[in-house]
């Protein structure tokens, strides 16, 4: 049957012919969809009514491919009549998922689904009147402000099978009946409630149809964020769409619930071969908040099957940051840890015939249309001595590997289980020369760990199959894959080659320069984690995969620091000035709140004295309209010092350079006008060096040809870092390494660990404002 | 001198210099190895540094490939299956030590069985005895030492290895071994670490293991007790040592007694076939049959006719068989749950059409003989027949046991067969092996097949086992009377007033139903064993309360200190030094698992594991008792200091004493 008596088909049984049509191109659902007509007419050779229609079509698109072989089933009871509505057909299915083995007890399924179960309007009548007169006085109270969704859903708990119109209009009615018609007041509309501004993600770039079960918005928080994921719960493996279910796997989820307790299991499993960066949070937070927000665990699994790359600093560095962000794995274990058993498995796929030896090269694998191996079919006896041989370090490498049968969903055949490598591997030793791939190993190691919820990025969403196909040839545990689309930051690049060629061309200092988006480098630069950690949750947990600009990240940093980061007043640029008539004999103290907003919180003594610093850039010769601070005929308020400067004199040096101003004060409260504007300083500051930072790269994808025709290296900001010698007020002397301060009118800082007992240094983390020029 | 002659010089010293400058340029550019041709050079010279760093890698994995491969051909050694992770057998690994040495020195000698064996403390660890032996085989090759002299040149053969430590001569040819120290704290570490693992070194086979198999429709007694634990015992033993185990039930379901049933059941319940029949007490139900049939000619006559229906498959008294097997079966579950016994039924049915291939099997090979309308099969060396074909035509025990071999072997592919059946049977038993071997079915050089058999259960009056009113003892009973007792003992110690009621529960479980197996598993099981739950009971001496008790007290241990997994783990990281002569002891006892298990196979003897339990049981004593492993202040209490490498120590013990039980068929308990 083709296009166009397709759609005739889908029409008569009551869809819209732009329905049909968009239908008849969906080959899996207008495959559904005919097995469902042919079931239906089975029954009777009435023609199938619209509303029949409509329970068809939905069985047709919401069916899970596990239970396909029952559409004739649910299509039979639609047609009888027996399935009305939708509510019934989900419980059918339901039922059906849950129970996915063996014959369909029958019994059991009607009674899932209520057939044969009748709900008089009477029944719905006194329901209604029960619920109505549980909530009677907050409904008097709100009125129709009321919501009585919960309402309907409670009648519908207690008349599992009743009809929601009937249920809804009969409360209405009730509701009618006991409040009366709406009042004026009843439409006015409703006192606002303050909203809480909420960071959002930018469009995703590409989306994904296909992955809408993973569809959770964006949360303030991880915790809350992951309350809402609508995962399966452990053990129900089987419910999950593409699960694949054989005779063993009913068994093998009951003994892995018995193992797991039935409790949570992720685990975040980065290659120790480098460093983590602002992608990999999003990775750790996912996992092990959903593990903690579901009272489950999380292992760190370092994912160490290549031998070539790892290094010992990259394994710490890799927990020091996942502690940095406030979580603690449940176990550290390692891919390594289990390369024994992945032998032995290695070795039960080749004797079940799912896995082979081949000597083809590396490159005769790749490509748009390799040619499928010609050792395909050798015999199982001659694989299993090869393997053995390969072991032992009888071929060169890259003259055998193990292959396993199975085609991924891209098209890739037979991917590689196994290759050699004559490299000592850091765990074992020169024990193995052989070392298994990631395709092989993960999934292994997930059902080893008996880990419910394998999450990872959307990339490896073609790698399900696989995973599924492996576990199940071992006749172990299958865990279930999630994916969530990756993390991409704008303006920068992750990857660990790139980051290693700024290092060794100089552009960047190290893997934690605090230019860079590694977390050690956001460390550095004074992100605090609860802010990655927010800001991620606020990415919510979709399949989309998402590019983000470094503001959001930031505006995030500033909502965190701006209840986190005590005040305090240094200046970047500093111009001497002195106050000709100082009102005192000796330098004087100010006590200045660390939170204006919040006194209670604490406060720090500033001196004053004579002499003070104030920013260049808050004097101008020459006077500028809009410009509202110091200049010959305007006088500026100088913070906290309860003093408002007039300018006098202003010395240059030979060169013209202004070097030094003299002003006359007055009291703030006795002065004529109130100044415009109110600027910080410092008075017998110490000096202390600042390090501003801009963006690395000019471009928003500098590894994007078509954007930086000259590669990466060519996009570099040359301004992304100035060094500045700045006057701090003492107060902050005694700042310890990563202690993060507000510096008044500017921005927020964080102290370097480059800092020494006789010289602090700063990093600026962000600026209060994009341009703070004016004001 | 002109000028232009010293312009010349002038030119060439200017040359000269240069050329100086350039040639140290070259050279401080080769030192540093960077820049102009250095480059090339020093890749190259890397790439080549790389790969020799490939081909050293290599070299040493072949090496090692070939000394597993090697040592694989000199006998028993650690086949590619074999756990590699699993616990160094160290007996296995001694034997190996000086089979090469014996290949070394004296390369003429072929097929000798080297044999090391445990020795007392006095001596040594182990002892090598085989120097009298190899002294008498040297002679008749024409070589005169004295078994001392053999025993000297042996113990200079010893290749360098870092299990031994020492080697010394002793009596007339004896070599005592003692083992390194660092050998033993290794392996600790390992135990501690990977946990109580099959040894390396087990050949992995596919075993069918026939046991318990009670008949439908009538009671479980105390005869078929002891198959089951027995045979439970050897399955548990050898899943673990990672053999491929079948479990399998050979209950007689099949027979003429199920004509009487069956016309019992017409009579009873006629409408049968559409409902499945109320039978409630299968046992009144076989009697009133019973009685029928050897009272009532006609009754006995349609008695016949429902075998002949049952045999023709005929589809409504198959469904009245079916429905009396499934009531037995639901009984018999009852008591395997009790017992924590998994069994897969296959029972003599199965064999039913097998029995005509099998016969016709025989028939062509010829090895049938007629006797009085008979056909029987006669063994080599023995007297006694098999009867294939009784002269009615129809089939025996005889004939379904060789079905069931020819299947075992054939079909299933077994490389062992156990069939663990009371002593009484041996003689059967030894006659259906020879026999499939006469039929061409067997080969012992392939596949083990071997009777496991067990004296009868006697009473305490030592005669057979026998309730009060003398009738067979019903195993639901006595297993009801076990609990009971074991409820009262508990009591009787008090211990209902420190355990929580649930506690009490599990503890009475495992005391009840350890006792009966353990009572029964550490006896000889060629001997006759008397039933005893006195005896069973007692808590001192080689009893299941006792290691029960003695396994939750060093438990208890680790939890009264509070000692985590990671403080043991950290203890084994840092080394564990056993400097205490009873430390060592203990450790070296412990190491010895792997040997004794692998030891129980040859003869599928389970006492000596009992024995090997309680010995570790009392060797901690000994080390418990001297050396203190959390330190109290005395009259406050407080833990002053904890002995972490003892408490590890503990934890090793426990850990094995886990095991033991476990392959026993033994739940422990974490209080009792």
């Amino acid at each position: 049957m083709d296009g166009p008596d397709l759609v005739n088909l889908f029409v008569g049984i009551g869809l819209s012919e732009v329905k049909a049509k968009e239908t008849a191109k969906n080959s899996n659902v207008s495959a559904n969809l005919k097995s469902c007509i042919n079931a239906a007419s089975s029954v009777s050779s009435d023609e199938i009514s619209k509303a029949h229609g409509m329970l068809l079509y939905h069985i047709a698109t919401k069916i899970k491919p596990q239970i396909s072989m029952q559409i004739p089933l649910l299509s039979r009871y639609v047609a009888e009549g027996k399935i009305d509505s939708e509510l019934r057909l989900n419980a059918a299915m339901d039922y059906l998922i849950s129970n996915p083995l063996g014959d369909v007890d029958i019994k059991a399924f009607e009674e899932s689904c209520g057939v044969g179960v009748v709900v008089t309007p009477e029944q719905i009548e006194q329901e209604v009147e029960k619920v109505i007169k549980k909530y009677q006085a907050e409904l008097v109270e709100k009125r129709y402000r009321f919501n009585v969704g919960p309402l309907m859903s409670e009648v519908r708990n207690n008349l599992k099978w009743g009809d929601g119109k009937v249920i809804k209009s009969e409360i209405e009615l009730q509701v009618l009946s006991l409040l009366g018609p709406k009042t004026e007041a009843d439409l006015a509309p409703p006192p606002k409630v303050e909203k809480v501004a909420k960071p959002k993600a930018t469009k995703p770039t590409s989306s994904n149809k296909e992955n809408l079960e993973v569809d959770s918005d964006s949360a303030s928080t991880i915790t809350e964020l992951m309350k809402k994921v609508q995962f399966h719960k452990p053990g129900e493996n089987f419910k999950t769409d593409g699960y694949v279910i054989t005779e063993k796997t009913m068994d093998l989820l009951k003994e892995h619930l018995k193992i797991t307790g039935g409790q949570v299991r992720t685990r975040f499993p980065p290659e120790p071969n480098g460093i983590l960066h602002i992608g990999h949070a999003k990775a750790i937070n996912i996992n092990f908040g959903y593990a903690a927000a579901n009272d489950g665990v999380c292992f760190l699994r370092y994912d160490d099957t290549n031998p070539e790359k790892e290094e010992e600093k990259f394994f710490v560095g890799i927990k020091d940051m996942v502690e940095w962000l406030g979580y603690k794995p449940y176990q550290i274990t390692h891919s390594s840890d289990n390369f024994d058993q992945l032998y032995e498995w290695a070795k039960v796929l080749i004797k079940k015939g799912l896995a082979y030896v081949c000597h083809q090269k590396a490159e005769e694998m790749k490509g748009f249309n390799p040619v499928p191996s010609p050792w395909r079919e050798r015999p199982v006896n001659e694989s299993l001595q090869l393997f053995e041989d390969m072991k032992n370090g009888m071929f060169e490498e890259g003259a055998a590997t193990l292959r396993m049968k199975v085609t991924l969903e891209e098209g890739k055949l037979d991917p590689v289980a196994y290759r050699i490598k004559y490299v000592a591997h850091h765990r074992t030793g020169d024990r193995w020369c052989i070392y298994p791939t990631y395709d092989y190993t993960h999934c292994l190691c997930d059902s080893i760990e008996h880990i419910t919820h394998s999450l990872c990025t959307k990339e490896f969403q073609s790698r399900r199959s696989s995973y599924y196909w492996l576990c199940n040839a071992l006749d172990i545990y299958c865990p279930v894959q999630w994916e969530y689309g990756r993390l991409n930051v704008y303006y920068t690049v992750v990857s660990k080659r790139k980051i290693a060629k700024l290092i060794t061309e100089k552009i960047v200092h190290d893997w934690d320069d605090p230019r860079l988006f590694t977390l050690t480098a956001l460390r550095r630069r004074g992100f605090p984690p609860e802010a990655i950690n927010n800001f991620c949750a606020g990415m919510g947990v979709t399949g989309a995969q998402m590019g983000v600009d470094p503001q959001k990240l930031e505006a995030v940093v500033k909502d965190t620091l701006d209840v986190t980061a005590p005040r305090s007043m240094v200046v970047l640029a500093p111009l001497k000035v002195t106050i000709t008539n100082f009102p005192f004999d000796a330098p004087s103290t100010i006590e200045v709140p660390d939170f204006p907003k919040e006194v209670q919180r604490g406060s720090h003594s500033v001196t004053l004295d004579r002499v003070i610093y104030i920013d260049r850039s808050d004097f101008r010769e020459v006077e500028e309209k809009g410009y509202r601070r110091l200049t010959k005929g305007q006088a500026v308020g100088l913070r906290y010092a309860g003093l408002v400067i007039s300018l006098e004199n202003v010395k240059k040096d030979a060169s013209g350079q202004i070097v030094e101003l003299e002003v006359k004060c007055t009291s703030s409260a006795t002065c004529q006008e109130k100044p415009k504007a109110f600027i910080h300083w410092v008075s017998n500051p110490m000096f202390v060096e600042v390090r501003l930072y801009e963006r690395l790269f000019q471009h928003q994808n500098p590894e994007d040809i078509n954007e930086v025709p000259g590669g990466f290296l060519s996009d570099i900001n040359p301004h992304s870092l100035s060094v500045v010698e700045a006057a701090a007020d003492k107060s902050i002397s005694g700042a310890k390494v990563y202690d993060k301060f507000q510096f008044e009118r500017v921005g927020y800082f964080s102290v370097d660990p480059d800092s020494t007992g006789d010289k602090l240094i700063f990093n600026r983390t962000v600026m209060l404002k994009e341009d703070a020029g004016k004001s | 001198m002109d000028s232009a002659k010293i312009q010349q010089l002038g030119e060439r010293a200017a040359k000269a210099e240069a050329e100086i400058m350039a040639l140290m340029q070259q050279l401080t550019m080769l030192k540093s190895g960077v820049s102009g041709n250095g480059v090339e050079v020093n890749e190259e010279a890397e790439k080549l540094m790389a790969e020799n760093a490939k081909l050293n890698y290599r070299i040493n994995i072949m090496k090692r490939a070939l000394e597993d491969n090697g040592s694989q051909r000199s006998a028993k050694k650690c086949t590619p299956q074999s756990d590699p992770n699993g616990m160094v057998n160290i007996l296995l690994k001694l034997e190996e030590l000086f089979g090469q040495a014996i290949e070394q020195a004296f390369p003429d000698v072929k097929g000798f069985q080297v044999v090391v064996v445990p020795t007392t403390p006095n001596f040594g660890d182990y002892q090598f005895n085989g120097a009298m032996s190899l002294s008498k085989l040297l002679r008749t090759l024409g070589k005169s030492l004295n078994p001392r002299e053999v025993a000297g040149v042996i113990k200079e053969s010893v290749p360098s290895n870092s299990v031994i430590d020492t080697l010394e001569l002793a009596g007339p040819g004896y070599i005592n071994i003692r083992l390194k120290a660092s050998f033993v704290q290794e392996q600790l570490g390992l135990l501690l670490t990977r946990g109580v693992r099959p040894p390396c070194g087990v050949e992995k086979k596919r075993v069918i293991v026939d046991f318990s198999s009670p008949n439908i429709a009538k009671e479980m007694h105390v005869g078929h007790l002891r198959s089951t634990i027995i045979g439970d015992s050897i399955c548990r033993l050898l899943e673990f040592l990672g053999h491929d185990v079948v479990r399998m039930n050979h209950v007689g379901d099949w027979g003429t007694q199920f004509g009487m049933l069956l016309a019992h059941l017409e009579d009873r319940f006629p409408n049968f076939a559409e409902e499945t029949p109320p039978i409630g007490d299968l046992q009144s139900f076989y009697k009133e049959s019973k009685i029928r049939f050897d009272s009532d000619a006609d009754f006995k006559k349609r008695a016949y006719a429902c075998v002949v229906k049952l045999q023709s498959h005929d589809p409504v008294y198959i469904k009245g068989w079916q429905a009396i097997c499934d009531v037995s079966r639901r009984e018999f579950q009852k008591i395997y749950d009790r017992l924590d016994i998994k069994i897969k039924e296959r029972g003599e049915s199965f064999y039913q059409d097998l029995m005509k291939k099998t016969v016709a099997l025989l028939e062509e090979a010829g090895v049938l003989k007629e006797d009085d309308g008979r056909k029987v099969m006669f063994a080599p060396g023995i007297a006694v027949p098999l009867t294939i074909v009784k002269s009615d035509g129809g089939y025996t025990y005889d004939t379904s046991d060789m079905a069931a071999i020819r299947q075992r072997i054939h079909d299933e592919k077994a490389d062992w067969v156990i069939y663990v059946v009371d002593l009484g049977q041996a003689g059967h038993f030894e006659t259906i092996f020879a026999c499939a071997e006469v039929a061409g079915w067997l080969d012992r050089k392939k596949t083990r097949v071997e009777h496991v058999g067990f004296g009868v259960v006697l009473g305490e009056d030592k005669k057979k086992f026998k309730s009060r009113s003398s009738e067979t003892v019903r195993l639901v009973d006595l297993l009801d009377e076990g609990l009971r007792r074991a409820k009262e003992k508990l009591i009787e110690k008090e211990r209902d007033k420190i355990l929580t009621p649930e506690e009490l529960e599990s503890a009475q479980n495992a005391v009840a139903y350890g006792c009966v197996k353990y009572s029964d598993l550490a006896h000889n099981r060629n001997g006759d064993y008397v039933f005893s739950f006195d005896k069973m009971l007692e808590d001192k001496g080689n009893t299941a309360v006792y290691l029960l008790y003695a396994y939750t007290r060093i438990r208890s241990i680790a939890r009264t200190a509070n000692i985590t997994d990671e403080q043991i783990k950290k203890a084994v990281a840092d080394g564990i030094p056993l400097g205490h002569e009873k430390e060592m002891k203990l450790a070296k006892l412990l190491l010895r698992f792997p040997e004794t298990i692998v030891r129980l196979t040859v003869d599928l003897f389970l006492h000596p594991l009992c024995e090997y339990l309680y010995e570790v049981s009392t060797v901690f004593t000994e080390f418990y008792d001297v050396c203190y492993c959390v330190e109290k202040d005395r009259t406050t209490g407080q833990i002053v200091h904890i002995n972490m490498d003892r408490m590890a120590l503990c934890e090793a013990t426990a850990n094995v004493m886990a095991q033991c039980f476990s392959l026993l068929g033994l739940k422990t308990v974490q209080k009792m």
